[in-house]
């Protein structure tokens, strides 16, 4: 269970989140959506315990994101890229991550076949696809087998079967009790993924529930979330 | 603890520019003893070399640089961008997931730098002052353990300081530039000396006061000059560290 309360957080002078508050509950897919800007990563940052909040609070099963030991065996995150620097092999990063966490070297294995990078598992980093970089995040967020899950934009830059691959993905970690939270600022994508939907504009959270709470009065999502932007003068 | 340990050991091992910090300490030292043999000799014939124990440990001050460029790399390689594709993203980001404890993972990281450059740095320099003996045949006063264990700490300390200024700058350029160029083409330092004495307890000409004894006017007892030199490493890495805790990923 993901809990977030109250998050505020402010980039020089501008507010950029404005008490964002929302669950991720297990067993389910929330999809977190917003346009470019919104404060989808920003949040996800707070929640993971990159960056620092202004105020509020931001928990994983009960406690922050750093209080966890040996945190990847609770949560796994994909954020930008692949993590790993580009001199490195898929497999050398995958070990050093696996034993700072007390996990054994041979779940690097096991998470490249899992993404289906084990023919690539050799091949530095820095020579990887953008297709390959989101599989290699994707295999770095599950080396623990984690319950939480938070992804951000995870289908970006990956080709229409990588798509396929990753939402049958996405629905089997639910299906198996886990909380999945995913970013993404296509509605389309979430619209066949997700059970909750949160729509965060502006750095501030203006729908939340499920996503046929969320769609009423709507022909679509993507009709909903327009009309919850309305006059946001988003940027794409 | 020791799993973080062992995870930073083979993060640093794992890097090609590691490898270089590794080779240049390693082999450029003795292969400068042997080049610079015959116009040392020629030197020490002719009367011209009065410390003849300080030809082995200048002929080892290099082994320094391979220190530096360690400390520099354990800290510069996070911030690497990882691909062209996503300028913003970095390995940082997969540490920090990995040991959300920023004050752990900073020990963590200065254990494998120190246990790295002492066996490095002890091996390098037991290797020049061999090849030292067998091409002078001795050094006078001869080579002493204390002055080896002198020599070994400062590289330790020099590549502390590096590993603090590259976590403060969060660029390894800018430390690289003014350690290297400090130490091996203008020292800003020896031109202060001209100014004030002072000068002598800068951090990167203070610690040579702990194995080699013709170093200008200044004297300064060996143990002082560690204690010194010590004293700039913890301020740095205090600085850093609650820079690095402060600071957003």
């Amino acid at each position: 269970m993901i809990t977030i309360d109250g998050l505020t957080r402010d980039r020089g002078k501008t507010r950029i989140l404005h008490e964002v508050t929302f669950r991720a509950r297990p067993g389910r897919v929330t999809g977190f959506l917003g346009p470019n800007g919104a404060g989808k990563t920003s949040t996800l940052r707070l929640l993971l315990g990159l960056d620092r909040p202004r105020a509020g609070t931001a928990l994983i099963d009960g406690r922050p994101y750093a209080a966890w030991d040996r945190p990847l065996t609770v949560t796994g995150a994909l954020l930008d890229g692949s993590g790993a620097h580009r001199s490195r092999t898929a497999r050398a990063h995958l070990r050093w991550v696996a034993t700072g966490n007390g996990l054994p070297r041979s779940r690097a294995d096991e998470v490249l076949e899992i993404v289906g990078l084990t023919a690539d598992a050799g091949k530095r980093a820095g020579k990887y696809s953008l297709g390959m970089s989101r599989r290699l995040g994707l295999a770095t967020a599950l080396l623990g087998d984690p319950r939480v899950l938070i992804l951000d934009e995870p289908i970006n830059g990956l080709d229409p079967a990588g798509i396929r691959w990753m939402r049958g993905f996405l629905r089997e970690a639910a299906a198996e009790g886990r909380t999945v939270l995913l970013s993404s600022h296509l509605m389309g994508e979430l619209a066949e993924t997700a059970d909750d939907v949160v729509i965060i504009v502006a750095g501030r959270v203006v729908a939340d529930g499920t996503l046929a709470e969320v769609v009423a009065g709507h022909p679509s999502l993507e009709d909903a979330f327009l009309a919850h932007t309305a006059g946001e003068g988003t940027s794409w | 603890m020791v799993n973080l340990i062992r995870a930073e050991l083979a993060k640093l091992l794992g890097l090609p520019t590691a490898w270089i910090g590794l080779a240049v300490g390693s082999v450029v030292a003795p292969l400068l003893a042997v080049l610079n043999a015959g116009a040392v000799r020629a030197a020490i014939a002719a009367g011209r070399y009065e410390f003849s124990a300080d030809l082995a440990y200048s002929s080892i001050q290099i082994v320094m640089l391979g220190g530096l460029i360690l400390g520099v790399v354990t800290v510069s390689s996070e911030y690497t961008p990882t691909s062209d594709d996503a300028p913003g993203a970095r390995q940082i980001t997969t540490t920090l997931l990995a040991e959300p404890r920023r004050c752990r993972l900073l020990a963590a990281k200065a254990i494998v730098l120190v246990l790295v450059v002492a066996v490095q740095g002890t091996v390098t320099a037991v290797v020049t002052l061999l090849v030292v003996e067998h091409e002078h045949g001795g050094t006078y006063p001869p080579a002493e353990p204390a002055r080896v264990a002198g020599a070994v700490l400062e590289w330790v300390l020099l590549s502390l300081l590096a590993y603090a200024l590259t976590l403060i700058f969060r660029n390894g350029i800018v430390t690289l530039t003014l350690l290297v160029v400090n130490s091996g083409v203008v020292s800003v330092s020896w031109l202060l000396m001209k100014v004030t004495p002072l000068a002598a307890y800068l951090p990167d000409v203070v610690g040579k006061h702990m194995y080699l004894s013709d170093l200008g006017d200044v004297r300064i007892h060996p143990v002082v000059a560690g204690a010194v030199l010590l004293g700039w490493v913890v301020g740095l890495l205090v600085l850093a560290a609650r820079l690095f805790e402060r600071r957003e990923a």
